[in-house]
């Protein structure tokens, strides 16, 4: 039981800082322009085909470059042509056209690379490693160095940098950024250029462990899970909120799928999505936003 | 043809309260009941079109209830029918209930399924309800291929059988769902003005001021859930019916953001809203589906693009229409109409 435990929580941690990357960019894009982007699955995949086509012709530390390159200039694009227009209008609409853009990305990627799954073929090393005599795979590790970087990175931008604390000023309360300077279409354009080249971190590492193919489009479902759980405007939320869920699934999850009810890991996330709504809306570490008339 | 006198003429409480206020309206609306009606007529093997457009239609009527007049989000539309359409099918199957019992009786019980997910509702809202819903979008799909068990949860179903009569065949059907679809428009349009339609209106603009003013949040919030679980339930009971083979890939997150593609593109809050919307959805998604494999035909290089093609010209179209009018066709329509009326003046 012990070693069942001891072994769930340490792949655990490595499938979660892959979900916690993919939701560093859901985070990253809600807390400066209270968007959330349900095509941030198709963004993952994008990032993840890319890198892959690339990495066949190109050292794999270019192809990473060029990868990131082109997923910020998607966000950009994405941005000026889609959200610009739309800015302002209700909420519904802006979740529909962010769905109509996964169609879109979706549709785009089908077209390139067809449906089957591919894979990076040795660019570094991968399968399994023993920490502290427990297995476990390689890209994990990667994934979690990652993701440590990525959180101290980001951290160090928004406390510094002079659009980081645009940023924030945005997050806090538009218009009064605005009203001081502030330019909210920059704001915006590096909020979705930012989440979009998280989202292509996280496709590559996917890619990385099990290859990419359009069912994984799901990890962006689950990584709405971690941001859930770890608050939408919460950057540490996101990055824990990702691990956590990777530990549950590997835990609890592993555990009622082998002995009570089979696919119980799939759905997990769901579940943990609809226990915090009801306990804990705004999460581990969100802002809890009173309402007033 | 649009002429209306200057001025509102209108002496009575009932004509200004009427659904078709104009001699313009109400012609207009004769002439659609005549053409679908006929509709056997002049659309031949593409009958299936209509049908399909009107099953969806009350599904997304009960959408516009819910997302357009009471401005709670709903990502799980398609849950609903799904479990209107296992109802209706156990009911029909199992305990060998008539067609017309078990329909209605399919509505109530998604009508009480979604006055349970209508309680976090209370407390939370906008887009953390629309992630709820999302999530019970998914347990309800997973729910249902545990229950189901074997064959990844596909059953088959019964034709509707209404007293003596067997209804077979696309026609059949189809008559029978442009009834149903004929009352759900009525009833939604006609609960738009009454009471409880004011009600769901100040919850949807204000639900807090709403509240003090004495509208009792709980119950029309669970009201709104339930009727608008309760239509996509008899829709889901109808395609149930009409389909013959249901399982839950015909109710998935794919088909609820239709749900909702719909009753946005045809335009929020307006009583047309859903039958533009639920037509001009189903047209261009099986419009696509007719036109693409002609297109190949003629270019045999294009079909490995076909699909993909589909799905990018879909969600272009829908942002296209989105940033050009964000009222939906709707209010398209009413621009339209008002051109028209002084056409060839411009004032």
């Amino acid at each position: 039981m012990s070693e069942f435990l001891a072994g769930g929580l340490v792949n655990g941690v490595a499938v979660g800082s892959i979900y916690a990357l993919i939701a560093l960019g859901f985070a990253l894009l809600y807390k400066s322009t209270k968007i959330l982007n349900l095509a941030h699955g198709e963004l993952v995949l994008f990032g993840g085909y890319l890198a892959i086509a690339l990495s066949r012709a190109l050292p794999f530390p270019a192809a990473v470059f060029l990868t990131l390159v082109a997923a910020g200039l998607l966000g950009f694009a994405i941005e000026r042509a889609v959200m610009r227009p739309l800015f302002g209008q209700s909420l519904l609409s802006v979740i529909i056209v962010t769905l109509a853009l996964g169609y879109i990305v979706r549709g785009v990627m089908v077209g390139m690379w067809g449906g089957d799954t591919r894979q990076f073929i040795g660019v570094v090393p991968t399968g399994v490693a023993t920490v502290a005599g427990i297995p476990i795979q390689r890209v994990g590790l990667y994934s979690a160095g990652t993701a440590l970087f990525l959180l101290a990175a980001f951290g160090l931008f928004f406390r510094y940098s002079l659009i980081g604390i645009a940023m924030r000023a945005a997050a806090n309360e538009q218009l009064t950024a605005s009203a001081l300077g502030v330019s909210l279409r920059r704001v915006f354009a590096y909020a979705w250029a930012f989440a979009a080249m998280a989202a292509a971190v996280g496709g590559i590492l996917l890619g990385l462990w099990l290859g990419v193919n359009f069912a994984l489009g799901f990890v962006g479902l689950k990584a709405l899970a971690a941001v859930i759980l770890g608050g939408l405007d919460s950057i540490p939320g996101a990055i824990l909120g990702g691990v956590l869920i990777g530990v549950l699934e590997t835990t609890i999850g592993g555990y009622v799928d082998a002995h009570v009810i089979y696919g119980f890991k799939d759905i997990l996330a769901f579940v943990v999505i609809l226990l915090v709504l009801i306990v804990r809306p705004y999460g581990l570490f969100g802002t809890e936003h009173v309402e007033r008339l | 043809m649009a002429l209306r006198p200057a001025g509102d003429y209108k002496v009575d409480y009932g004509a200004d309260m009427a659904l078709l206020d104009t001699a313009f309206y109400r012609r207009g609306f004769l002439l659609l009941l005549l053409a679908l009606a006929a509709a056997p007529l002049w659309t031949g093997r593409f009958i299936f079109l209509l049908t399909t457009i009107g099953i969806f239609a009350i599904g997304a009527t009960g959408l516009t209830i819910l997302t357009g007049f009471t401005g709670q989000i709903s990502l799980g539309h398609a849950a609903f029918m799904a479990i209107g359409a296992y109802g209706s099918a156990l009911l029909t199957g199992r305990f060998g209930l008539p067609f017309p019992v078990a329909l209605p009786l399919a509505g109530l019980i998604a009508f009480a399924f979604g006055a349970v997910v209508a309680l976090p509702s209370l407390r939370i809202k906008g887009l953390y309800l629309a992630i709820a819903t999302l999530a019970f979008q998914f347990l309800t799909e997973y729910g249902i291929i545990h229950a189901v068990g074997e064959g990844l949860g596909a059953i088959s179903v019964r034709a509707p059988r209404i007293g003596p009569w067997t209804l077979r065949g696309e026609v059949q059907t189809y008559y029978l769902v442009l009834v149903i679809w004929l009352l759900a428009g009525t009833f939604a349009a006609n609960l738009a003005r009454t009471r409880v339609g004011l009600a769901l209106m100040a919850v949807r603009d204000r639900d807090y001021a709403a509240q003090v003013m004495g509208i009792n949040l709980l119950a029309y919030k669970t009201l709104a859930f339930g009727l608008a679980a309760g239509y996509a339930g008899v829709a889901g009971s109808l395609w149930a019916h009409y389909n013959r083979l249901i399982s839950p890939e015909h109710f998935t997150i794919v088909t609820s953001i239709d749900y909702v593609a719909m009753v946005v593109m045809g335009g929020l809050g307006s009583i047309w809203g859903p039958h533009l919307g639920a037509a001009f959805v189903t047209a261009l998604s099986q419009g696509l589906k007719i036109v693409t494999p002609a297109v190949v035909t003629v270019l045999p290089g294009f079909a490995t693009a076909a699909t993909p093609l589909r799905e990018i010209a879909f969600g272009a179209i829908l942002i296209a229409l989105l940033i050009w009018e964000p009222g939906g066709l709707a209010q398209l329509a009413r621009k339209l109409k008002r051109r028209l009326d002084l056409w060839p003046f411009s004032y």
